[in-house]
């Protein structure tokens, strides 16, 4: 067998860098950012199940942070990106997408809405400057859009006893599904919002970067007792998966719009303008490909850019595909030809095998992220 | 990667493959420690059927795991005489137990000799440095 060995090495790294390579940590570039891919005496399945079963804590500080501040902040990011920020109050974050002219997505972000003249961004890694920059030239006089990458760090505590581990450092816990409050922990800021990229219940704690190592160390303690996981970003990826979330730059990107992703959930159609509003409603009324789940019904693993064919006709390619390890089977997000319907048979190319898969809605696996 | 080893009475190839010598000229084949901790989680194996000739470097099969797909090559010339089945449901013993449960095929050799040609445990283990 051959292995890989990684391209160019990443070259930032996040505040908990040195606690990653202490833990033996496999680490990997992923946006430009050195960041851990999964931890000794674990790995990605046993990770993936410890969130899943229990509770896991993931070291997300590569994702970006931005601020856009200034009379009238959250009206001119409503006037830019996707979502309706109006269907949110203070208090309360949202997915949405920032698309160009011609509805293509630049990157899919949270807003966390902190009053009408404050808001929050947390881009992706690799997407951040593309998203300020855009947000900055866009900008009236007053508003204030300032890249704060480096300023915070980002640590996701997602599994069903996350409130629990949470109570255990004195931060608050139990709030609404994608609401956030602005929490104290020994005496430093720090954001604690019902978020999460997992499917399960939990919390992402946004502390400033200095604090970020210490919250770090308390929260690895803290899981202990619920034989909790540091988790790494592979498991995040088949925790993600399972969900049917999808992940920028495979199955959202410049070539792959909201409308095709099914993501229109996070656009808000009634506004008066967003960036790509005309481009992609009238995309909307003619759909070229559209995503769709994909069960593997035999044995292998899908992965991106294979091919799908129906009755031997190609009717796509997958986008996403890994091993679930909730349901020990092949899973994928795949953008198909419109006219592919849930419950059809596929067949999906893997290195020259044949991989039969049942066409399904995501998510594949059941959850209760949203209950109280 | 400090609890990884290299037991002396095998041999080793560049593609982090061990081989097992027994008896009649037939040889049992697996993936390294060192190769399986790379790989991480191994979810899917596929195996040569028995019966198929190989020659070295023939692609004969994959080992998937969950996060990438790495082919596996024959060490050297023969005839495939047995897989190992029971990585069929239980995929993960190549991540448990390299060695042992976790073989893979095994083949008979057209030249017994030819094992010679492959590195001993010192000479893979200073191969990985």
């Amino acid at each position: 067998m051959t292995t890989q060995t990684s391209g160019a090495r990443a070259q930032l790294t996040s505040p908990l860098h040195d606690r990653h390579v202490a833990l033996g940590a496999k680490m990997a570039d992923f946006g430009g950012w050195d960041m851990p891919i999964e931890y000794p005496g674990g790995g990605v399945v046993a990770e993936h199940t410890a969130v899943r079963e229990r509770v896991g804590i993931f070291d997300v500080s590569h994702l970006g942070k931005a601020s856009v501040v200034g009379p009238g902040a959250a009206d001119f990011v409503n006037a830019c990106l996707t979502n309706d920020v109006r269907r949110i109050e203070p208090g309360s974050a949202q997915y949405t997408l920032c698309c160009d002219d011609s509805g293509g997505v630049v990157d899919d972000l949270i807003v966390y809405l902190k009053s009408d003249d404050d808001v929050f961004l947390i881009p992706n890694a690799a997407n951040t400057a593309e998203v300020v920059r855009r947000l900055q030239a866009a900008a009236p006089e007053g508003i204030t859009v300032t890249n704060l990458h480096h300023d915070f760090g980002v640590i996701a505590v997602q599994g069903t006893r996350s409130d629990e581990v949470l109570e255990s450092l004195g931060l608050p816990t139990g709030h609404d599904y994608m609401s956030f409050v602005e929490a104290d922990w020994q005496g430093h800021p720090v954001i604690v919002c019902r978020t999460g990229y997992t499917g399960e219940r939990g919390y992402e704690l946004v502390p400033r970067w200095d604090d970020a190592p210490a919250l770090w160390d308390a929260l690895v303690g803290a899981i202990e007792p619920f034989e909790g996981k540091p988790c790494g970003l592979g498991a995040r990826d088949t925790l993600r998966t399972e969900m049917g979330y999808p992940l920028h730059g495979q199955d959202l990107s410049l070539d792959i719009s909201p409308v095709q992703a099914r993501a229109g959930w996070a656009v808000g159609w009634k506004k008066d303008t967003f960036w790509g509003k005309a481009a992609l409603e009238a995309e909307k009324a003619d759909p070229k490909r559209l995503m769709r789940g994909l069960l593997v019904t035999g044995r292998g693993i899908p992965r991106a850019h294979c091919a799908v064919s129906r009755d031997g006709e190609s009717v796509g390619e997958v986008t996403s595909g890994t091993f679930s390890p909730t349901l020990k089977q092949g899973i994928a997000l795949a953008l198909l030809r419109p006219d592919v319907a849930d419950g059809d048979t596929v067949s999906i190319d893997v290195r020259g095998r044949a991989l039969e898969a049942t066409v399904v809605k995501p998510p594949f696996v059941q959850v209760q992220v949203r209950e109280g | 990667m400090t609890d990884l080893d290299y037991p002396s009475d095998l041999r080793y190839t560049s593609d982090h493959e061990w081989v097992r010598v027994g008896d009649d000229g037939v040889v049992r084949i697996g993936i390294t420690s060192f190769a399986q901790d790379a790989l991480g989680d191994v979810v899917y194996v596929s195996l040569p059927a028995v019966g198929d000739t190989v020659t070295p470097g023939d692609s004969c099969g994959e080992v998937e795991s969950t996060k990438s797909v790495s082919d596996v090559y024959a060490p050297l010339e023969g005839e495939v005489t047995a897989t190992n089945e029971a990585l069929d449901a239980s995929p993960e013993l190549i991540n448990s137990d390299p060695y042992g449960e976790g073989w893979m095929f095994e083949m008979r050799l057209a030249d017994a000799s030819a094992v010679d040609s492959l590195m001993d445990a010192s000479a893979y283990t200073a191969s990985l440095s």
